[in-house]
């Protein structure tokens, strides 16, 4: 059988993009059950799971769309998190960050997932730290960036250990069932 | 849009202290939404959802010094303002109309493109849960709540395997479909004049507030 020179690009990316898509609905959903249940989000973060598992799987640029894109469209639909004050805009900038590093790091540079996953965690930190800055200015609050930063560290560190305990179990499982998603290595076929 | 963008310039550079800035930024999202004849009910219903987040961090800024205070007052005012803003703006305006409207906005557009395969997404998890759900009204009513909670942690599992079958599926599908690899943004929305006035005098209008309200 014969594919048109754009044809197996374009199956890769329909793939991607509706991959992208469930994951991101997960991202909308995961957050309204563990509301549900009564678990704090900020502690669990729950948002932060499929998005991290996405950018494990997906290109870099898809995964920063879909960090962006999930906290806006979950503040739309849901309500939660709130545009104002401004936790929407700082979770899409961490999302994007996550997911980012996590996509360029483990899909791009060919990093292990035990090197990529910390190393995502400390630049979403970064980014966090970064735009809660910015947001201050906004309000004009001299002080208290640095605290925010080290509250919401140390508030999710059970997010975030439960991040470091799923995520490479759900991207390896992923990864063994659709081996297609594994990213290639110099020699490998194409 | 350009009426939110010159609103949220405005409440960047309004100071809340003197609070006329703030005062008339509030006055103007109020007649938008007696304007756009948004029911002061369902207004106050969301503004309370938004007061008892801003609320706490208020409340704790008032146990500090004078300069945490008036942090904590900037923080609320501006929150709130904002906060107004957008419920008018979800309120007045239908999902569709904004998704038209960033078409005439090249990023946004691809934004848009996503956001539409994760509603897709949404539709389909949603429609797995209502399946998983009724299987176990079916088939154990009464079990523990224990197992009720190891099944539900497998049935999470299952959907994230099951998501990158079902992006296969979906993949395949579009391929089939002719999709070349390009996405085509939404067909955009025809911008009315009478549209874009109300938008520029709203935005002009807070945009003009702010200016003074800084620099008066």
């Amino acid at each position: 059988m014969t594919m048109s020179r754009r044809g197996p690009d374009a199956l890769s990316r329909a793939r991607e993009f509706s991959l992208a898509g469930l994951l991101g609905a997960l991202g909308l959903m995961l957050p309204v059950g563990f509301h549900a249940l009564g678990w704090g989000g900020k502690v669990f973060l729950p948002m932060h799971l499929p998005i991290v598992v996405a950018g494990f799987l997906v290109s870099p640029a898809t995964a920063i769309s879909l960090g962006v894109a999930v906290p806006f469209l979950s503040s739309v639909l849901t309500g939660m998190p709130p545009l104002a004050p401004p936790i929407a805009p700082l979770m899409a900038l961490e999302l994007a960050a996550k997911a980012g590093t996590a996509s360029l790091l483990y899909r791009s540079l060919r990093a292990p997932m035990c090197l990529a996953l910390p190393l995502a965690i400390v630049a979403d930190w970064a980014v966090l730290a970064l735009a809660v800055s910015l947001a201050a200015g906004f309000f004009a609050i001299k002080t208290g960036a640095f605290h925010y930063v080290l509250v919401a560290t140390v508030v999710s560190v059970p997010g975030t250990m439960l991040q470091l305990v799923t995520v490479p179990l759900a991207v390896l499982a992923i990864e063994r069932r659709m081996p297609r998603l594994r990213p290639r290595t110099k020699n490998a076929p194409e | 849009m350009v009426a939110i963008t010159g609103f949220l310039l405005a409440v960047f550079l309004a100071p809340t202290r003197p609070l006329w800035p703030a005062g008339a930024l509030c006055l103007l999202v109020v007649c938008a939404a007696t304007l756009g004849r948004l029911p002061a009910k369902m207004m106050c219903r969301r503004m309370l959802s938004i007061s008892l987040m801003v609320g706490l961090p208020f409340a704790l800024s008032r146990l500090g010094g004078e300069e945490t205070r008036a942090a904590g007052e900037t923080f609320a005012v501006k929150s709130w303002l904002v906060a107004g803003a957008f419920v008018v703006l979800m309120a007045s305006t239908r999902a569709v109309t904004l998704l038209e409207i960033t078409g005439h906005l090249p990023v946004l557009s691809g934004f848009s493109q996503l956001g539409g395969f994760i509603l897709r997404g949404a539709d389909l998890l949603a429609e797995e849960v209502t399946h998983t759900n009724r299987a176990w009204a079916l088939r154990a009513p009464a079990s523990a709540i224990r197992i009720r909670l190891s099944a539900l942690a497998w049935a999470s599992v299952s959907l994230v395997t099951r998501a990158t079958v079902r992006s296969e599926r979906v993949g395949a599908a579009m391929a089939l479909r002719g999709f070349d690899g390009r996405f085509f943004a939404p067909p955009a929305r025809r911008l009315v004049v009478c549209d874009l006035l109300w938008g520029g005098a709203f935005g002009l209008a807070a945009l003009a507030i702010g200016i003074v309200g800084r620099w008066a």
